[in-house]
């Protein structure tokens, strides 16, 4: 079974707060790295920690309620959180919607986690690459893109995301990358 | 000119694996979070509590059942 569901379902079924709080915290730090990406790349950062501690009571207060049964169902469920927060946030600031990553830092980004796993002979190219198929695509693709690839969401959570169905955003994730990549020949 | 990438797709996948690693290793876990999600935790556990307290302390309504024991005996 997932780490996390494993973790989730443990944490319905302990009564006592240590051990709850204790669980919390192993879940968090699972679903930290991606959620706080998620959440610091859709708000600017003075307010994203505000949002993200938003998001964090949301999540665990509500854990007792999830009721899924995969990682896959658990990831869309703390998406949804997050997005509905980061709404009542843009709702509150409507100008805090944050633009693209700019190349320096993804770059930085890239650099960081060489030093843990450094880059494969060849993998450089392929990184810049792919930032140019980011930064040549229309906004409206460079978003699908972005967040399919580089947040790592997947189509359904992407149709979430985007207000669509399931096969529209899978259609047209592809259809971007298609684009992309003949303007890019 | 640049040598022919393996393909958009798997490059593209690549650049996310990288970014999500470096912001990982870039933003560790932060000690307001985690005094977040404790006292979430803390918070919610109470307010459980405070539940189950009132249903066990609440006197349960005269059962309005048919037959035996079912509150149709007089007290004793």
């Amino acid at each position: 079974m997932d780490e996390l569901v494993k973790l989730v379902r443990t944490y319905r079924l302990t009564n006592v707060l240590t051990d709850r709080a204790q669980l919390a915290e192993d879940i968090f730090r699972l679903i930290a790295p991606e959620l706080t990406l998620f959440v610091f790349k859709a708000v600017r950062p003075p307010v994203a920690e505000d949002v993200l501690q938003e998001v964090l009571k949301a999540i665990v207060s509500s854990l007792q309620s999830f009721s899924g049964a995969t990682g896959r169902e658990f990831w869309g469920w703390c998406y949804r959180i997050a997005r509905n927060k980061i709404n009542d946030q843009y709702r509150a600031q409507a100008s805090e919607r944050l633009q693209p990553m700019p190349p320096e830092e993804l770059w930085g980004l890239v650099e960081s986690s060489a030093e843990a796993a450094p880059l494969a002979a060849g993998e450089r190219l392929d990184l810049e690459y792919a930032m140019k198929l980011l930064a040549g695509s229309k906004p409206e693709c460079g978003e699908y893109l972005w967040k399919h690839y580089v947040l790592g969401l997947d189509y359904g959570e992407v149709a979430e995301e985007q207000n669509v169905n399931y096969d529209a955003a899978r259609m047209k994730i592809g259809r971007c990358l298609d684009e992309v990549r003949k303007l890019m020949a | 000119m640049p040598p022919e990438p393996t393909n958009a797709e798997a490059a593209l996948t690549k650049l996310g694996q990288r970014v999500r690693a470096g912001w990982a290793r870039q933003h560790p876990v932060s000690e307001r979070s985690l005094e977040t999600v404790r006292s979430t935790v803390r918070q919610s556990w109470e307010q459980e509590q405070k539940v189950k307290r009132a249903r066990t302390t609440t006197p349960k309504p005269p059962s309005k059942g048919k037959g035996k024991g079912q509150g149709l005996e007089p007290e004793v």
